[in-house]
């Protein structure tokens, strides 16, 4: 072991001398947490500007907009009064939702002769689109409700009569694990998940082609160290700050974006320790076959956003096709997502994850294997008869 | 011309460089298509137990089946049997009908249906929420309508009582709701212009990081003009990539275009030269390549999520927003999404411009100042 821990002790003084690099490891991952954090505090979406155009100015039109004004939900902008105003605001951005109330509204309602508002929303961009979609049908089904009552009233039935009406079959709307729709325990679970795939990636895929680079890889090859230990030795400080930097960003989200992080913890470590695992003995693998530092640094740079979209982690696995299902799969980002948002969001346990913990086992074995069992044997000299140092080794 | 035709040729014989380049941004937009090909989220995975089994509570089920979005994939017995269907997300609505319901209902007694929404996914959430929504308040006012009409109210007004005033919604810009016209060509061009800056990163750093930088300085060539010559032909090289992104978007997948294609070349140019100064910058700071492409990939990285493109800047709280300006993907991302839903016009998109002017001006100005001591 002795060995191992003295490579390990050089592994991380190369860091220590690599400013960028230990900027990477320690810094970034906090910094990622604290931008994405802050860009996902308010979590829900409230005061959306709406503007109302009532052309009718009756009793019941003002009941309309007071049912919008009362949403907390929505925040009125009065500037917003004609359809043009409606349109322009709308293209601008100024307004992302518009309550149309024709003229002759009441006098309609009346007669039951179709009285109709019209609600718009900006579906330029869904997150608005959805959530305003969903809060109009909130305050639709209250207004509904207590124009009923009131409709009833004037009818001559009793409160308790009216009550019994109202609520003939009641239907219970009850949301599970996110119950307040809080996007910052939605989205930064899984972000931060990627933060810590891409962080140790990128800092693990230098470690041999940066001693090829400076041509002491010959030196590891030619020790009496087996594969193992210079594997174990080169990794060790990038698998500890990995999973220090996995705790440290589940618990810089829980205590101060408020991310709702649940579940058991012996899981959680389970799954942060395998995820650790599989990302380092990649990261190595990746190292030892590519040419040098700005070529794995390049490439490992672009994988986030692909394996954050197809992951299924934001639109769902049950709506995209097979082959991309396929490959989605192969990627530990899927499985630890999934995972983790399994334990920490749905409090399960065990034989819930069975799935995601065999999946990750088998990658973190695979992944050890390959990193554990590189050979030490040099290629042969090109044909050139020009012996090239760093990519012969 | 001599400078420019040796960046060309040092940027083509890069292979890694011309493989992102030229491959990345392309691949990127037929994954992220293929990811989204479904487009809208429909069919909703929703079980229905039903424990009641009578005539009132099938009319329930097929209702709730016939409901937009929703799709009853299951039947279970129990509401255990849902929570499990829940946990295991084979479902996201789950439904129970309590025993009795029929009997309720047609006794005018109260019936109470649970609906569980799962969400843990807000996608799925806030649609499932709305469908549902939508179920219970057209459920509710038939029940209504009927207890009414059973105490002997004339059906018109009873009726009226609920139906006198109906809501109509329009969503605007994107009348399906369509996720795909939504985010894939902006994840494309995420992809597109983080590719660009892994080029942009080189820019300095590539001459004056490797020994013939001394003999260009001995040779005399202005760094001014070498600099200038060479981002010439990187901004043109990431114009040229652009090109068939927006071509196979607009052509072949049919994602929706307001506005000219001249003015989104224009307003794309603009941030390409913004851009390439954020990567110029980083590659003037650098010690090395790789330094200078992880500055630059920092910046790149979390922009799209800093940008508001799909989590609102006005939902961020301020310091956040004033930062997100301070970077040209914030203008760029908000810009594409005014540009091909919109079309506000020119004198709403000429702060856009001024951004990128301002960005561009403060970053070569500085890469200057860096590059002019080496």
């Amino acid at each position: 072991m002795r060995q191992v821990f003295n490579i390990a002790y050089y592994e991380t003084l190369h860091i220590m001398k690599d400013k960028v690099l230990t900027l990477l490891i320690i810094f970034v991952p906090l910094f990622y947490a604290f931008l994405c954090g802050a860009v996902y505090v308010s979590g829900v979406l409230t005061g959306i500007p709406l503007g109302v155009v009532d052309l009718d100015h009756s009793r019941l039109s003002r009941e309309v907009v007071f049912a919008f004004e009362n949403s907390p939900r929505f925040k009125i902008i009065t500037e917003v009064d004609t359809y043009p105003l409606l349109e322009e605001g709308m293209k601008t951005g100024a307004i992302r939702a518009g309550v149309l109330i024709p003229e002759d509204f009441e006098k309609k309602a009346a007669r039951n002769s179709g009285a109709e508002v019209l609600t718009v929303y900006d579906g330029s961009n869904l997150l608005w689109g959805y959530n305003i979609r969903k809060y109009t049908m909130e305050v639709v089904n209250q207004f509904h409700s207590n124009h009923a009552a009131a409709y009833m009233a004037g009818m001559g039935l009793n409160r308790h009569e009216i009550y019994d009406i109202l609520d003939t079959v009641s239907l219970n709307v009850d949301v599970w694990y996110n119950p307040t729709f809080n996007y910052a325990t939605f989205m930064l679970l899984g972000i931060m998940m990627m933060v810590i795939h891409q962080i140790c990636l990128l800092a693990v895929g230098i470690t041999v082609t940066r001693e090829k680079e400076r041509n002491c890889w010959i030196q590891y090859l030619a020790s009496a160290a087996a594969p193992w230990k210079i594997f174990l030795g080169k990794s060790l400080p990038y698998f500890t700050t990995n999973c220090l930097n996995y705790g440290l960003l589940i618990w810089f989200n829980y205590c101060f974006i408020h991310v709702k992080t649940g579940g058991s913890l012996f899981l959680i470590i389970l799954l942060g320790l395998l995820y650790a695992i599989i990302i380092t003995g990649t990261g190595f693998f990746i190292s030892l076959h590519a040419p040098n530092s700005l070529l794995v640094t390049r490439y490992l740079m672009l994988l986030s956003v692909p394996f954050f979209i197809i992951s299924g982690y934001t639109w769902p696995q049950t709506h995209i096709p097979d082959l991309v299902n396929i490959l989605a799969r192969a990627l530990p980002f899927t499985w630890m997502a999934e995972g983790f948002r399994l334990v920490a969001l749905k409090n399960l346990n065990l034989p819930y994850l069975v799935p995601n913990m065999l999946a990750l086992s088998v990658m973190a074995i695979l992944s050890l294997f390959l990193a554990l069992t590189f050979t030490k044997q040099r290629k042969p000299p090109a044909d050139t008869g020009v012996f090239d140092l760093k990519n012969d080794c | 011309m001599a400078i420019m035709g040796r960046e060309f040729t040092y940027m083509w014989r890069d292979r890694e460089l011309r493989n992102i380049l030229l491959v990345g941004p392309l691949l990127g937009l037929l994954l992220f298509y293929a990811t989204y090909s479904v487009q809208a989220l429909t069919d909703i995975p929703t079980a229905v137990a039903d424990l009641d089994r009578s005539t009132a509570s099938r009319e329930l089920t097929d209702y709730i089946g016939s409901a937009e979005n929703l799709n009853i994939v299951a039947c279970p017995n129990s509401f255990e049997e849902v929570e499990e269907l829940i946990k295991k997300g084979k479902i996201v609505v789950g439904v129970v009908i309590p025993e009795n319901y029929g009997k309720n209902v047609s006794l005018r007694r109260q019936a109470r249906v649970e609906m569980i929404v799962d969400g843990s996914n807000m996608i799925y959430a806030t649609n499932a929420t709305g469908a549902v929504l939508s179920v219970t308040r057209s459920v509710g006012a038939k029940a209504g309508v009927q207890s009414l009409i059973a105490k002997g109210v004339h059906p018109d007004q009873a009726i009226g009582a609920y139906q006198s005033i109906s809501f109509r919604e329009e969503p605007w810009f994107n009348p399906t709701l369509n996720y795909a016209y939504f985010v894939v060509l902006a994840l494309a061009l995420n992809f597109w212009q983080q590719c660009c800056t892994i080029a942009a990163c080189m820019n300095i750093i590539g001459e004056t990081g490797v020994g013939s930088w001394r003999q260009l300085k001995a040779a005399g060539v202005s760094k001014l003009r070498l600099f200038f010559c060479k981002s010439a032909i990187q901004i043109c090289t990431f114009m040229l990539i652009v090109c068939p992104i927006y071509a196979l978007s607009f052509t072949v997948f049919k994602l929706p275009v307001h506005c000219s294609f001249g003015e989104l070349f224009l307003f794309n140019l603009a941030f390409v030269i913004a851009l390439h100064s954020v990567g110029t910058l980083a590659s003037s700071i650098a010690p090395n390549a790789v330094d200078a492409t992880r500055f630059g990939m920092i910046v790149a990285l979390p922009s799209f999520i800093v940008s508001g493109y799909t989590w609102p800047l006005e939902a961020m709280p301020g310091f956040v927003q004033q930062l997100a300006k301070i970077v040209p993907h914030t203008w760029f991302f908000q810009g594409i999404n005014y540009l091909t839903f919109k079309n506000p016009g020119w004198h709403f998109m000429v702060h856009f411009y001024l951004a990128f002017f301002l960005i561009a001006v403060a970053c070569y100005g500085a890469a200057t100042i860096f590059t002019c001591r080496k």
